[in-house]
């Protein structure tokens, strides 16, 4: 961390000592989020993500593959995530870092464990199937990349079209059929700063939090969690955040499902 | 009058050398985005990386401490350090906040301070620093003007950052942040003047 | 070049597949200032070509041993996204191509950023291919070029770019995806406008010498278009400022 950094991350302790925030929101406020979907036509679904001043763009390809040995009747799906250089001067070229990975990780344990897609509609015929890419570019952080990751993949999905398929290729000029989506998974992503706990902190909370916890749900169940950095939470706090997972899960989906 | 001019932009069609130009063929051009004034045939930048100078006033951390050798960050691609003396005591921590005057700048290769000065408490925030100059106003008036109004105690820094503590620190905040914004608008110190009387 | 097995007719009745005449340019927007991190960027759409570009810099150059005590040094990586063609997934990482079109890119900046306003210090460029449609690297170039002045950067020009094909014996305007994959040559151009140097040529295919001359005046013809959208570009970001005072 940059010195001028630990200045700022003490700024935010302070002022929440006064439970208030760098950007005037209460703790469990998400910043303002908007969505735009189908940007880039080339792909077969996309999405654009504005979390407060963090941006990510998620893209989903389809590309005509073998099923697994064990799933012989269905499809895949990939997750990825890159932390571009160009969204922020701590993220750099080459290997993905294990940060990007954690957040392609769990992004893809909501949508997979909530059964989002339906992994049967993937079957073609007898020993192909379609895997699904998605990747996810951020382009600018300021924080929460998971919850902006897990809205932009999500609403990717839901933009996707299937490719008609011919004798083993992809037409992909031919995109008729909507991608089977059957559930909806948001997540709320907590950090903690000394006692405080806050949703979807930004950039400079991220600096000064100890603790983090990612919960994603869908309207009756909690489907992934993560918690990250050296802190640690009590398990009553862990059970109120959930609460407010649960709570914020229709809001988030409203969003994200009008691009449905 | 002034005029947004682009990086290779024809000024002059005579040689005229001023900052932010260069010659070339006998003609004159922008090396820069900034504003162009044609009648002191000078370029102002609008983005930009700092230029520091010698005596200027700079805002930074301390990021690192050996033999009383206090390395700073001043967010910039060159080293800067203050160096504690005999004659010249004080003592700073890791992550202190400390406003100083530049006193050398070595072969382009180290900053050298001096008169260091510990910030305590408030915030720090941060700006373009070719945006600075307009922070500060003509004679310190824009300034002081947002000093008087939010009673905080604020110090800029030339190279973009700048303390404030105490007062209303939000207003001031807001202020600066919309010089950083407005710089190039004229009329800038009439808006910034009905900001503070609004407010207070 | 694609397989000329299964080639589609590129030019009907006088005109391309996408309705344009021979030196005409696809519609190109850019836009300055679009990402809060960066020091400089730019977001550009070209026909279908979607691309970012941001600057960091000049920064300390890491790793320091690289450090030119004179001059400034620039990097710059150009990376097509995964999901940024109309065909398979692709893989993320470097390859052989995007590799060289970094370099050659870097080396246009190296002509016209004052290296020497910045000793010691990095110039990071990055380019990003969202979407593609053919002639990508002349499209981050024009970006990257806008980026770098609305980081404030000393530079001698705007440099932009753009391609001249030949498809059969004529020559072409700026290709598209088709028209690259198909054509029978392709000559990408970097070009700095204050006085026409040419800081990046690349050409693979047949010209004659005349064609070659031909194409290259088509590339400056074409060039006061893209010069002036650049320009707009950096000029809008100051002005939609201003008039939201004026025009009270």
């Amino acid at each position: 961390m940059d010195a001028i950094e630990i200045v700022k991350s003490n700024y935010i302790k302070e002022l929440l000592s006064k439970k208030m925030r760098e950007d005037s929101r209460s703790m469990f406020d998400f910043r303002d989020i908007s969505i735009s979907t189908g940007t880039i036509q080339n792909a077969e679904g996309s999405a654009q993500v504005d979390l407060g001043a963090t941006r990510v763009l998620a893209g989903v390809k389809l590309d005509v593959g073998e099923p697994m040995e064990d799933t012989p009747d269905q499809g895949s799906i990939a997750m990825s995530a890159e932390l571009l250089p160009l969204a922020s001067s701590d993220f750099e070229t080459g290997p993905p870092s294990p940060e990007s990975i954690e957040v392609a990780r769990v992004i893809d344990r909501g949508i997979r464990a909530g059964n989002c897609v339906d992994l049967t509609s993937l079957f073609i015929e007898e020993g192909k199937a379609w895997n699904i890419f998605v990747d996810v570019y951020v382009l600018n952080y300021d924080g929460n990349l998971f919850d902006a990751g897990e809205t932009a993949a999500m609403a990717a999905l839901l933009n996707t079209k299937v490719p008609e398929y011919e004798n083993g290729n992809a037409i992909r000029e031919k995109r008729t059929r909507k991608l089977k989506v059957d559930n909806i998974v948001t997540s709320c992503t907590f950090g903690k700063v000394d006692n405080h706990i806050i949703l979807d902190p930004n950039g400079d909370e991220e600096n000064a939090m100890a603790a983090r916890l990612t919960v994603a749900t869908d309207k009756d169940q909690i489907r992934a969690m993560q918690k990250g950095l050296g802190g640690s939470f009590s398990i009553q706090e862990i059970e109120s955040l959930v609460e407010t997972a649960m709570e914020k899960h229709e809001f988030l989906k409203r969003h994200i499902e009008k691009h449905r | 009058m002034k005029n947004i001019v682009v990086p290779g932009e024809l000024l002059e069609e005579r040689p005229f050398r001023t900052r932010n130009t260069y010659v070339e063929d006998g003609k004159t051009y922008s090396m820069v985005l900034g504003l162009y004034d044609k009648e002191t045939a000078s370029v102002t930048p609008l983005e930009g990386t700092w230029i520091p100078h010698i005596d200027d006033t700079v805002v930074g951390v301390v990021s690192n401490v050996k033999n009383s050798v206090y390395e700073i960050d001043l967010d910039f691609h060159i080293r800067s350090i203050v160096i504690g003396g005999k004659y010249d005591r004080f003592e700073f921590k890791l992550g202190d906040v400390i406003q100083a005057t530049i006193k050398d700048i070595e072969e382009k290769k180290t900053i050298i301070l001096q008169y260091p000065r510990l910030l305590n408490g408030g915030s720090v925030i941060t700006v373009t620093p070719t945006k600075i100059p307009r922070v500060i106003g003509k004679n310190n008036t824009m300034i002081k003007q947002i000093i008087e109004s939010t009673k905080s105690r604020i110090v800029v820094g030339t190279n973009g950052h700048i303390w404030i503590n105490g007062g209303d620190d939000a207003l001031a905040r807001a202020a600066i942040l919309r010089i950083e914004n407005e710089a190039h608008v004229s009329g800038l110190t009439e808006r910034i003047k009905n900001m503070m009387e609004q407010k207070m | 070049m694609g397989s000329k097995a299964n080639k589609p007719e590129l030019i009907v009745n006088g005109k391309r597949l996408d309705g344009r005449a021979f030196d005409e340019l696809r519609p190109l927007k850019i836009e300055a200032g679009v990402l809060k991190n960066a020091d400089g960027s730019a977001y550009l759409e070209w026909g279908n070509n979607k691309v970012l570009a941001a600057i960091y810099g000049p920064v300390e150059t890491q790793p320091k041993h690289m450090a030119e005590p004179t001059r400034a040094i620039i990097k710059c990586r150009y990376q097509m996204a995964p999901f940024s063609s109309l065909s398979e997934h692709g893989r993320t990482g470097p390859n052989r191509r995007a590799t060289e079109i970094s370099k050659v890119t870097k080396e246009v900046f190296e002509n016209v950023v004052m290296l020497n306003e910045f000793p010691g210090s990095m110039i990071n460029i990055f380019i990003e291919i969202l979407q593609s449609d053919g002639g990508t690297r002349a499209a981050g170039i024009t970006a990257a070029s806008v980026a770098l002045a609305s980081a404030g950067i000393h530079m001698k020009d705007l440099v932009y770019a753009v391609s001249v094909g030949k498809i059969g014996e004529e020559l072409v305007l700026d290709l598209n995806m088709i028209e690259d994959n198909y054509s029978d040559s392709d000559m990408p151009m970097a070009i700095s406008p204050r006085n026409n140097s040419i800081l990046l040529l690349q050409m693979d295919g047949g010209y004659t010498k005349e064609q070659l001359a031909r194409a290259m005046k088509m590339a400056v013809d074409a060039g006061k278009t893209i010069s002036s959208i650049q320009k707009e570009a950096l000029r809008d970001v100051y002005k939609k400022v201003a008039e939201r005072y004026e025009s009270v």
